[in-house]
């Protein structure tokens, strides 16, 4: 095992790590550069300069983007706006980034010899275990669109595990793929932003769930409960 | 290679376009103009070019062409029906984002490169849920709509890369294949908003106008199930592997589209909604043939995706313009609808025989066989009535409109002309486009009913196009490889090269790089391509 390659994959779930748990935006901007960037270095082969390069330069605008749409200047009150972050908080995120690892390197192949290598599997199943809950149970614009590129990024990981380096013209139409997302995202955080004071949230019509209330222990005192 | 000057075109104007949106009565004429210029630049494209760059590259079939001509056709007239009804000015930036993507998509040999094209095509649709007054709403359903796109994206990324290299050493074939197009199948359900998938589909419709449905729902989507489809023919069917059940899950979803969507669409009192299931029952269509698994669904399922593509974005425009000509979009109150707006019947009358075809007429034949294909028994004939089905709520609409009620007068539908005044000229234009906006409307939607007949019918070679042969980096090919000038380094794809004009019956050879089967997945003898 190559272990510089094995240090880029930490760093890409470390990062995957932060884009879903943090809850201040840039922070969560941040975490979602290192996975952009990380990502095409975890290949072995390396990827022709080129094809390198375009990732590179794709993944600081995807996340310029993303910065411009999240910063509040020009909000002249109230604090700055936070995006959701995890609900169970980073360990556990850490944890099941970690079980997704091993999983990813164990099924290596997926039932046949991969020609690329078993860390950007393991990479990529632990990307996209994070980025589906995140996509899925996500309520505000900017953690489902974090959740949904490195959903994409995930896949685009177990791809290269799978099928070996991409050439120069996967990686162009890959950064393109992924800026046009990221500008989508960019584009419906600021709408959002620029609407009010729900911050990145979603409308009350757009939740497809309401919030369980915590009916399992009650915390408030019932009228019954006095009297008894 | 003629196909560049359109991704230029449509990348580079849907750049122009948002640079432009800030002063909305430049940005939209650019627009209409680009779109205008797209539909003459789709027309030039010439079938059987390719450019090879690195060890892949594009190619250009005659589809292609075909395919956004009719699309770039359809959006431009789409567009001006939505300026006309004043519905949307921005949405030319979002359609030509998704002509370029889906151009990109439908020249790139490679299934595991052109799904991503398609996902982009689907980011791009995400920006049509907002227009100025729904910040937050819009942001939201756009959201879902992003979020439908990456689902879908990933599963087909994982899909195509599964079994898109050396399988010789397989361990479990029928499960790994069957699931890879299960895969594939569920992200091209998800992005038509397929039953049960279409939930985002209904929040998209309650929150944009008719004229943006189809370029999200239909025309974007109809580029990677043109994408699925060549890849299961190429990578799955010549396997001749038992995915009975895969096939049942794929099949359940395809017959409760079309079903589900008429029925869901009978009930609904909106129009809007009306053309959103339509076009999901039409997308079930698309589903059947997806779920065929067989090379001879090949060449019907592409004439249904032309067809569909069209007949939907007619149901659209007719559906904004009988919204701006009775100022309702409500069924219950356009009573006398067709009465007062005769040429509007007409235009609903052409969709309807578009859409559900005449026997004899290319999309209905090529909706017959595949459902011949797909099922037989008493099953096929259920199907085939349930593919009639849309007649319950265009029976409906009809008969919505031709009811009578006191007070009903005539729209006008001539023209108005005022005198042109020379001195000046731009105020007399502007008054004139604003005088006859319903007009205009109504105008776009018979053009594009006229032109949807035309494609049901089977004209512009349409199914002479779709029998042909996915797109093959070869024959007439241009190199980008670094530190080569002569002729073009050779693809992984194996190299077809189809003869001008005559185009083989089944999609065969072109499997994606790297799959090399073992001799018991031999793929079938194919069709010469002379």
């Amino acid at each position: 095992m190559n272990p510089i390659l094995a240090a880029v994959a930490l760093v890409v779930v470390a990062g995957t790590v932060v884009a879903v748990a943090a809850r201040p935006p840039r922070v969560a901007i941040l975490g979602l550069a290192i996975v952009l960037i990380g990502s095409p270095v975890l290949a072995d082969p390396l990827p022709a300069p080129l094809g390198l390069a375009s990732r590179f330069v794709g993944a600081i605008l995807m996340a310029y983007l993303l910065w411009i749409a999240a910063r509040d200047r020009g909000r002249v009150r109230g604090p700055s706006p936070l995006t959701g972050g995890s609900r169970i908080g980073w360990p556990a995120e850490a944890l099941m980034a970690a079980s997704a690892f091993v999983v990813g390197f164990a099924a290596h192949g997926l039932g046949a010899p991969a020609l690329g290598s078993s860390l950007s599997s393991a990479a990529g199943f632990a990307v996209a275990a994070l980025a589906v809950s995140a996509t899925v149970t996500g309520v505000d614009v900017l953690r489902v669109g974090l959740g949904s590129l490195l959903l994409i990024d995930g896949a685009l990981l177990v791809r290269v595990g799978l099928g070996g380096t991409p050439d120069q013209l996967e990686q162009l139409v890959t950064t393109a793929t992924l800026i046009v997302v990221a500008a989508a995202i960019a584009t419906l955080a600021r709408a959002a932003l620029a609407d009010g004071a729900g911050a990145f949230d979603f409308s009350l019509e757009g939740r497809g769930s309401r919030r369980r209330e915590p009916d399992a222990h009650p915390i408030e005192q019932q009228v019954g409960d006095v009297l008894r | 290679m003629s196909l560049l000057p359109f991704l230029l075109l449509t990348g580079l104007g849907a750049i122009a376009v948002v640079a432009l949106r800030a002063r909305p009565r430049i940005a939209t004429p650019v627009g209409v103009a680009i779109l205008f210029l797209a539909v003459l630049a789709a027309a030039l494209i010439r079938p059987s070019q390719s450019i090879a760059i690195g060890t892949s590259g594009i190619a250009t079939t005659e589809y292609l062409r075909i395919f956004l001509l009719l699309a770039a056709l359809a959006t431009l007239l789409l567009a001006i029906v939505a300026e006309a009804t004043e519905d949307r000015g921005d949405a030319p930036a979002v359609a030509l984002g998704i002509l370029a993507t889906c151009g990109l998509a439908l020249s790139l040999p490679d299934a595991r490169v052109a799904v991503l094209a398609a996902t982009a095509a689907g980011a791009f649709g995400a920006l049509v849920t907002l227009v100025p007054d729904r910040g937050r709403t819009g942001a939201t359903v756009g959201t879902r709509v992003l979020r439908a796109t990456a689902v879908s994206g990933t599963m087909a990324i994982a899909a195509a890369a599964w079994i898109g290299r050396d399988l010789s050493e397989l361990a479990a074939q029928p499960i790994v294949f069957g699931l890879a197009y299960l895969a594939f199948a569920l992200a091209v359900a998800i992005r038509f908003g397929a039953i049960p998938a279409h939930r985002w589909a209904a929040r998209l419709t309650d929150a944009v106008p008719e004229t943006t449905l189809p370029l999200v729902t239909a025309i974007a989507p109809a580029a990677l199930a043109i994408i699925a489809l060549a890849w299961a023919d190429a990578s799955i069917a010549p396997l001749a592997l038992d995915l009975t059940s895969v096939r049942f899950v794929v099949l359940a979803v395809a017959i409760a589209s079309i079903f589900l969507a008429s029925v869901a669409a009978f009930i609904q009192d909106d129009i809007e909604h009306i053309v959103g299931y339509a076009i999901v029952g039409d997308a079930g269509v698309v589903m059947l043939a997806v779920a065929a698994l067989d090379p001879e669904a090949w060449a019907p399922a592409r004439i249904w995706i032309l067809a569909f593509v069209v007949a939907r974005s007619a149901f659209a425009a007719w559906a904004a313009a009988s919204r701006a000509t009775f100022g309702t979009g409500r069924v219950t109150e356009l009573r006398g609808w067709a009465l007062r707006a005769p040429i509007l019947g007409v235009v609903l009358g052409l969709v309807v025989v578009a859409s559900i075809g005449l026997p004899g007429l290319a999309a209905a034949e090529a909706r017959g066989q595949l459902i011949t294909l797909v099922l037989d028994g008493p099953l096929a004939i259920v199907v085939m009535l349930g593919t009639l089905s849309p007649l319950l709520y265009y029976g409906r609409l009809f008969a919505v409109g031709l009811g009578r009620s006191a007070g009903l007068e005539r729209v006008g539908w001539r023209p108005v002309l005022d005198r042109v005044d020379l001195t000046n000229l731009r105020v007399s234009l502007w008054n004139a486009w604003a005088d006859n906006r319903n007009v205009t409307a109504t105008a776009g939607a018979a053009v594009l009913a006229i032109l949807a007949l035309f494609v049901s019918a089977g004209a512009f070679g349409g199914p002479q196009a779709a029998a042909g042969l996915p797109p093959v980096v070869g024959g007439s090919s241009e190199s980008f490889t670094p530190g080569e000038s002569g002729p073009p380094a050779e693809s992984d794809t194996p190299t077809v090269e189809p003869s001008a004009g005559a185009e083989s019956p089944a999609p065969s050879s072109a499997e994606p790089p790297g799959l090399s089967p073992e001799p018991s997945f031999e793929p079938p003898p194919t069709a010469s391509p002379s």
